[in-house]
């Protein structure tokens, strides 16, 4: 039971190593290999995942970028033509308010020489009036009583006129 | 013949102090998994080495009893 | 009892004889079955290994390379980050020694059982012990180290080298030994039913956890050596 062959000893060291040998190289080694290899390819794809993320994220960013920028451009479209719009209202009323004063000056011009034509007009139909009554009692005497009633008449007259 | 088997029994004594070590290290592993049981991997690995430490004793004395009676 | 003993360890384990030598040359039992062990082992491995593929893998390699992680994930955790290097012989030794344990359940005796056999595992295991040291520290430092931690203690620590292998060597062959006498008693008493229950315990079980523990101790000793 307990003997002990140096022999022995040496064969199953042998052993030993051939097994090992054949462990390290033809399982291990192979079983690396190929899961080194998936590894590397499982990281390649996924750099490539990453890669096309990014560059997505980055094509997004500037998508939006342009979208402020158009929206900002679209602000200032608008205001200018709100601007604008304001100007010109702004002037047309202008215009307008400066176009009425002058016609109600006008009108009030003219309003004002027509009321003064209408008196001098009267005025003259009252002196020429006033002349032919004067003519009239020059040319003919009469009594005071026939003056009183001429005098009467032309009051009346001037009072017809005038109303 | 009689005498040989006696010390045989003797040596098979060893026996006991191999039981009264792996059962204190198990009563001190499984305390020890109660209270950490997120530990229970290294905890294991411990009480094996330990076991087999205190079994070697056991195995001792029954390879010395095996060598008494075929020896004698 | 003692017939019974006597003809299964006192046998002769010549199987091939040699002769010249004087038997020196003689080739033992257990050396023949442990080419058994190996020529099953070796074509195991090629058979699982051959046509492997990237992709489209078939569920044998899967289970090849599942083990294969699991187990190196298993030796990686004993022998820690800095002695990786020899997870391949602590693998080869584990799957060695288990399946020689195992090789009795198909009637064979177990090379294991053999003190030969041990004896140069645990030989080589101490020699990759004291060779992981060297390379790690370099001679000057290595013969140093049995200095540590004190000068009083180097006797201690010179015979260590011959207890550690003698305690890996013994402990296995003891194992072994202890169930395969056990399995003859009980086949002697109870020769139907309960030896099949039992052999599952002693040849399975115990066999793995005796593979285990040569293993773990030899990873440890390696860890402790490269530290």
């Amino acid at each position: 039971m307990l003997t002990i062959s140096v022999f022995n000893i040496l064969f199953t060291v042998i052993n030993l190593l051939i097994l090992l040998f054949f462990v390290k190289k033809f399982l291990f080694d192979k079983i690396d290999a190929i899961i080194t290899k998936r590894q590397q390819e499982v990281d390649e794809a996924t750099e490539a995942a990453d890669k096309a993320t990014q560059e997505a994220k980055a094509a997004k960013k500037e998508y939006e970028k342009k979208i402020a920028l158009a929206d900002e451009e679209k602000e200032q479209i608008l205001s200018d033509i709100k601007k604008l719009g304001y100007e010109e209202y702004e002037k047309i009323v202008m215009d307008a308010r400066k176009t009425g004063d002058k016609i109600v000056k006008e009108a009030r011009q003219n309003a004002r020489a027509e009321a003064e034509k209408e008196r001098e007009l009267h005025a003259d139909e009252l002196k020429d009036m006033v002349i032919d009554a004067a003519a009239k009692i020059a040319a003919t005497k009469h009594s005071s009583e026939d003056d009183s009633m001429l005098y009467d008449k032309f009051i009346n007259e001037a009072r017809a006129n005038n109303g | 013949m009689s005498l040989t088997a006696i010390g045989a029994a003797i040596a098979a004594f060893t026996g006991i102090g191999a039981g009264i070590g792996i059962s204190l290290a198990t009563a001190k592993a499984t305390d020890a998994v109660a209270r950490q049981p997120e530990a229970d991997g290294k905890i294991m690995r411990l009480l094996i080495l330990g076991c087999a430490l205190a079994e070697a004793t056991a195995i001792y004395g029954f390879v010395v009893a095996i060598m008494i009676i075929l020896f004698s | 009892m003692k017939e019974m003993l006597n003809e299964l360890l006192m046998a002769d384990k010549t199987l091939i004889h040699v002769p010249f030598g004087n038997g020196f040359f003689d080739i033992y039992k257990s050396v023949v079955v442990s080419w058994i062990v190996l020529a099953v082992l070796i074509t195991l491995i090629l058979v699982l290994t051959s046509n492997l593929k990237v992709h489209n893998i078939s569920k044998r390699q899967a289970a090849v390379e599942a083990s294969v992680l699991w187990i190196r994930k298993v030796v990686g955790e004993l022998l820690g980050e800095e002695a990786m290097a020899y997870c391949p012989y602590i693998v080869t030794v584990l799957i060695f020694i288990a399946f020689s344990n195992m090789i009795g359940l198909f009637g064979l005796v177990p090379p294991t059982m053999d003190l030969n056999v041990t004896l140069a595992l645990s030989l080589m295991s101490i020699v990759l012990v004291e060779l992981a040291g060297i390379i790690k520290k370099g001679p000057k430092k290595w013969l140093k180290s049995f200095t540590e931690p004190m000068a009083v203690i180097t006797f201690m620590n010179v015979l260590e080298l011959f207890i550690r292998p003698l305690s890996l060597c013994m402990r296995l062959f003891g194992n072994i030994l202890g169930a395969t006498v056990i399995m003859e008693l009980i086949k002697h008493v109870v020769p139907i039913v309960l030896p099949a229950a039992l052999s599952i315990y002693f040849d399975i079980f115990d066999g793995c956890i005796q593979a285990y523990v040569f293993c773990f101790l030899t990873s440890l000793y390696i860890k402790e050596a490269v530290e």
